[in-house]
């Protein structure tokens, strides 16, 4: 309707697209229910197209006589601004027509009873609170399902239900002083049987928040870096930010001219992934209605793809992509943890960050983390008040292996990374 | 939207006892745009009050089914019970590759209702605004509480308010035609700024929200908030090396608020802090005196000490400062304030979003720290008044205990004492984000621009450097504060528990003899 209003006032062409999604939350803290919230959330958003010109909208006041307003008032706009030569709708050729099944709607979670949900909200709990060193620990089940769709002037239609659901706990411990070092850990997925056991993410709450105890500030020290699997994420979601159209078309990208150039270690594969069945970041279409598919980022250490959507494709002369990400598996190594870091020998082995940026134009980065020393082959005694500072291509050059340990249920799909030559700062 | 997004906030969400704190993009916040010291007492305020019957007026609700809605809401008992409608309308447009043509805007409305019974909270929202869904939504809310029935009030009685952000010509009657020769006015200034720029894009944003809070003990409080941003990108090539920066404004104010000379200062900024990219290095790494230059540098105060004030981290005994009320924590000469109450600043407030009005509350009151920030939760728990700190970031949250503005009041010294008793060290000057872990006390930001100075003196510019620290041990290593306190006209916006609020922060010039510089060595 929103694209028949949309060209009715007069807009050349039109791409909205539409969610409606529920959601409850449960959150548990020391054995008492704290917080239990419900939701329905129903939103628009339209693109319009008109006289070379485009504007984007989005509403969730729906009622017709509203959306009526909203849509004039939207293609008014668009035609107070300059004509852009680079807008226009996608190819339809690339659309998607058939949608592939990737099931991503799990009836089950939709089902579960508030009483189920709570049930697994107080066993995860039950895992972290009142044991030793507890202060205070909490955890939240998390459940969601709905349907997207868009539909576009020139051709597309399509729509998919889909479910997530999550867990999550987080405990305080007693530590030195006034000091109470923290942890947490949880895990979302689209199937209620995916998601691991209330126990078995308790532990690893419990674990990390335990791993806190007693850290120490670390040494100022040119030293190796391990990364582990979680933490590797936000590594690499640095090198794809920059893989953007928008960053590579404004020049604000350390990827910008590199295309089909050698420009990491060649150990290093990436790949986004949209259309691995039942997980999280699957989807049959893109945020244009282009057909998912996947695609190499980095292969081997050379820059494949960039994530270009119609626009920046133009304004780069290139042939689009999709700007959507999927999956993001990164081809895992042959060693686990222990395996490597027994063969590190010393160094400092990164379990979390805690702040820190990069520069997308430069690579130049500088994070906090915490960890643990890597002393005579193995995990040590904790650290953190450290800092890491480098340069990703410096640092990715310097990659010396790759894990077998990705996370099977994240959307990231990073195993352990190390790193040698890595200046940490510390005492 | 998409999937994986709703999983990242559910998981940022659950990641209770870690707080974040941001500037678009990759910008750093403000320091400069406008000369002026922090005030140190409240504004005069004013008194608004809404409309005769503003349920009917603004949402086109009748009362009568207001209070249906509160009866159901307090049907299975409550302590107290609030029901909370907002409607806000946004409009950005960008300048981007020497055209203005993208534009976009937004509306959104809905109605949030809490019951809280102790510390226990249920929730629950409706983006329909029918009697019929306001029940439905109450009952949904309520059904967590076992208790018996509360009764609501007969009427609501309209509170009035002090009046810190009223326009003169409220953003929906501000046409894109007034907006674009301004926009296009920044463009080009920026885009002549330097023979090196390369690409400039220009993002502006408006808008307003109107909320309405009703409580169960009859209160009603309304409040109008307007909020605007400019924000500029440039991009420069310099002998094959390219760098980008950026600088951005923000404020609760009307139009009026883009003077050619806050637009000329912004350029400045974005041109200052962009240009000098290309001679920044990065200073040693290690242990080091820094200097936190004033203005922007309040996100040390914000990450050090401000989270960790947050009463609900207290009450709940997660915050490293939760046994520290009416210790020294600091020298004399610190004192640390969160006040909502400064006229047009990004985080000022009339009323709060439990409807309580914004106050200014002294953290630290010379080096002793006197008071935590307050929602109605916590402010039950410790037996106090709550300071007008529960926040949110729309219908579709449960408000927290939340900073405002946060700042450090004048200390005795003067900049140029501070920076010659440096032998060795840097001075930070622009930041892009902050994050801390609020139990252990450890936290970081991140410098885009800085100096270092070396023998007393501002030398060679550093950039992209790392700050990690723990909130108490910093406090304890402030040895000077300068006369020269000012507020950041940054625009910027903290995140805790998935909502994100506008905040504005500020510091006079502070040297803290000891802290982690992410730096790097030469080999």
């Amino acid at each position: 309707m929103a694209v028949a209003l949309a060209t009715g006032s007069g807009a050349d062409g039109a791409f909205a697209s539409m969610s409606r999604r529920r959601s409850v939350s449960l959150s548990v803290r020391d054995q008492e229910l704290e917080k239990v919230q419900e939701s329905t959330d129903t939103s628009l958003s339209l693109q319009i197209y008109a006289d070379g010109r485009f504007s984007s909208h989005g509403t969730n006041d729906l009622r017709p006589e509203a959306l009526e307003a909203f849509v004039a008032e939207a293609v008014a706009l668009t035609r107070a601004l300059e004509v852009d030569t680079f807008r226009a709708l996608p190819d339809p050729a690339r659309y998607a027509t058939t949608l592939p099944e990737l099931d991503l709607h799990d009836p089950a979670v939709e089902a579960q009873a508030l009483e189920d949900r709570l049930e697994t909200a107080m066993a995860l709990n039950a895992r972290v609170a009142g044991k030793d060193k507890v202060i205070s620990a909490s955890s939240s089940v998390y459940a969601g399902y709905g349907e997207s769709g868009a539909v576009s002037s020139n051709g597309f239609s399509g729509m998919y239900s889909s479910t997530s659901t999550g867990m999550y706990a987080n405990v305080t411990l007693e530590g030195e002083g006034d000091r109470r070092p923290e942890g947490g850990w949880g895990m979302s997925a689209r199937h209620l049987s995916a998601l691991l056991s209330p126990q078995e993410i308790g532990d690893e709450a419990m674990l990390r928040a335990r791993r806190r105890l007693g850290s120490k500030k670390g040494p100022t020290a040119k030293t190796t870096m391990v990364v582990d699997r979680d933490a590797a994420t936000s590594l690499i979601v640095r090198l794809l930010g920059p893989a953007s159209g928008g960053a590579v078309q404004q020049g604000r990208s350390m990827w910008a001219d590199k295309l089909d150039k050698r420009v990491l270690d060649e150990k290093l594969s990436i790949t986004s992934n949209p259309l691995i069945p039942g997980a999280v970041a699957s989807r049959p279409f893109d945020d244009e209605g282009v057909a998912s598919f996947e695609m190499p980022i980095f292969e081997r250490g050379t820059l494949k793809h960039y994530f270009l959507d119609s626009y920046y494709a133009r304004k780069l002369e290139r042939t689009p992509t999709t700007g959507s990400w999927g999956n993001i598996i990164v081809e895992p190594g042959t060693r686990d943890l222990d395996a490597i870091v027994r063969d590190v020998g010393n160094g400092v082995y990164v379990t979390s960050w805690l702040g820190g940026n990069a520069d997308p134009t430069t690579g130049d980065f500088s994070f906090g983390l915490r960890g643990h020393l890597i002393e005579g082959g193995e995990i040590g005694s904790p650290v953190g008040e450290m800092n890491v500072t480098g340069n990703l291509i410096t640092l990715f050059a310097g990659l010396e292996e790759i894990g077998n340990d990705p996370f099977e249920h994240s959307m990231f799909r990073t195993p352990s990374l190390v790193f040698s030559g890595v200046q940490f700062s510390g005492e | 939207m998409s999937l994986p997004l709703h999983r990242r906030s559910f998981l940022q969400s659950a990641a209770a006892g870690s707080a974040v704190l941001t500037v678009p993009g990759v910008l750093a916040g403000c320091v400069d745009a406008q000369r002026r010291g922090v005030p140190t007492s409240p504004a005069t305020a004013v008194t608004a009050t809404p409309p005769a019957n503003p349920f009917d007026a603004w949402y086109g609700i009748d009362e009568t089914a207001v209070r249906r809605a509160m009866t159901a809401l307090a049907s299975r008992g409550a302590d107290h019970a609030d029901i909370y409608f907002q409607h806000s309308r946004s409009n950005s447009v960008s300048y981007q590759d020497g055209i203005i043509a993208r534009a976009y805007s937004n509306v959104t409305q809905g109605v949030g209702m809490r019951v809280v019974i102790g510390e226990r909270v249920g929730y629950a929202y409706t983006e329909e605004l029918t009697p019929e869904a306001l029940e439905r939504t109450a009952k949904s809310a309520a059904l967590f509480a076992q208790g018996s029935p509360v009764a609501p009030p007969e009427s609501f009685a309209a509170v009035g308010r002090p009046d810190r952000y009223a326009l003169e010509v409220p953003w929906s009657e501000v046409g894109v035609d007034q907006k674009l020769p301004l926009i296009e006015k920044v463009a080009t200034m920026a885009a002549a700024s330097d023979p090196a720029v390369e690409k400039v894009s220009v993002h502006w944003s408006d808008g307003e929200e109107r909320i309405l809070v009703a409580t169960l003990d009859g209160k009603l409080v309304s409040d109008a908030r307007p909020m605007t941003r400019l924000r500029i990108s440039l991009t420069a090539k310099k002998n094959g090396q390219t760098q980008s920066g950026g600088s951005n404004l923000a404020a609760r104010d009307g139009i009026g608020f883009y003077t050619d000379e806050r637009l000329r200062t912004v350029v400045e900024e974005a041109r200052e802090r962009t240009m000098v990219l290309f001679d920044a290095r990065r200073p040693r790494a290690g242990e080091l005196p820094v200097v936190l230059a004033a203005g922007a540098s309040g996100i040390l105060l914000h990450e050090a000490i401000g989270h960790g004030m947050e009463a609900d981290f207290n009450r709940k005994n997660t915050s490293i400062y939760s046994e520290m009320i009416g210790k020294k924590i600091a020298p004399d000469f610190v004192t640390i304030v969160d006040d909502g109450t400064l006229d047009k600043e990004r985080g000022a407030l009339n009323v709060d979003d439990e409807g309580n009005e914004a106050q200014r509350t002294v953290l630290v009151d010379r080096g002793v720290l006197v008071s935590y920030l307050h929602d109605g939760i916590s402010a039950r728990h410790y037996g106090v008044e709550p300071t007008g700190s529960g926040r949110r970031e729309s219908y579709r949250h449960a408000p927290l205990p939340r900073m405002r503005a946060t700042y450090m009041e004048n200390g005795p010294h003067t900049r140029e004492e501070i920076i010659a008793s440096v032998k060795n060290g840097i001075i930070a000057e622009t930041f892009t984000n902050g994050q801390v872990q609020i139990g252990a006390g450890d936290y970081t930001f991140y410098i885009k621009n800085g100096w270092l100075i070396e023998d007393g003196k501002v030398t060679a510019p550093i950039k992209d450097t790392n700050i990690i620290g723990n909130g108490p041990e910093t406090l304890r290593a402030v040895t000077m504060a300068a006369n020269d306190s000012k507020l950041d006209t940054g625009g910027w916006t903290c995140g805790k528990d998935g909502q994100g609020v506008p905040v504005s922060q500020g510091l006079p010039t502070v040297l803290v003899s000891k802290m982690n510089v992410g730096g790097e060595n030469r080999a």
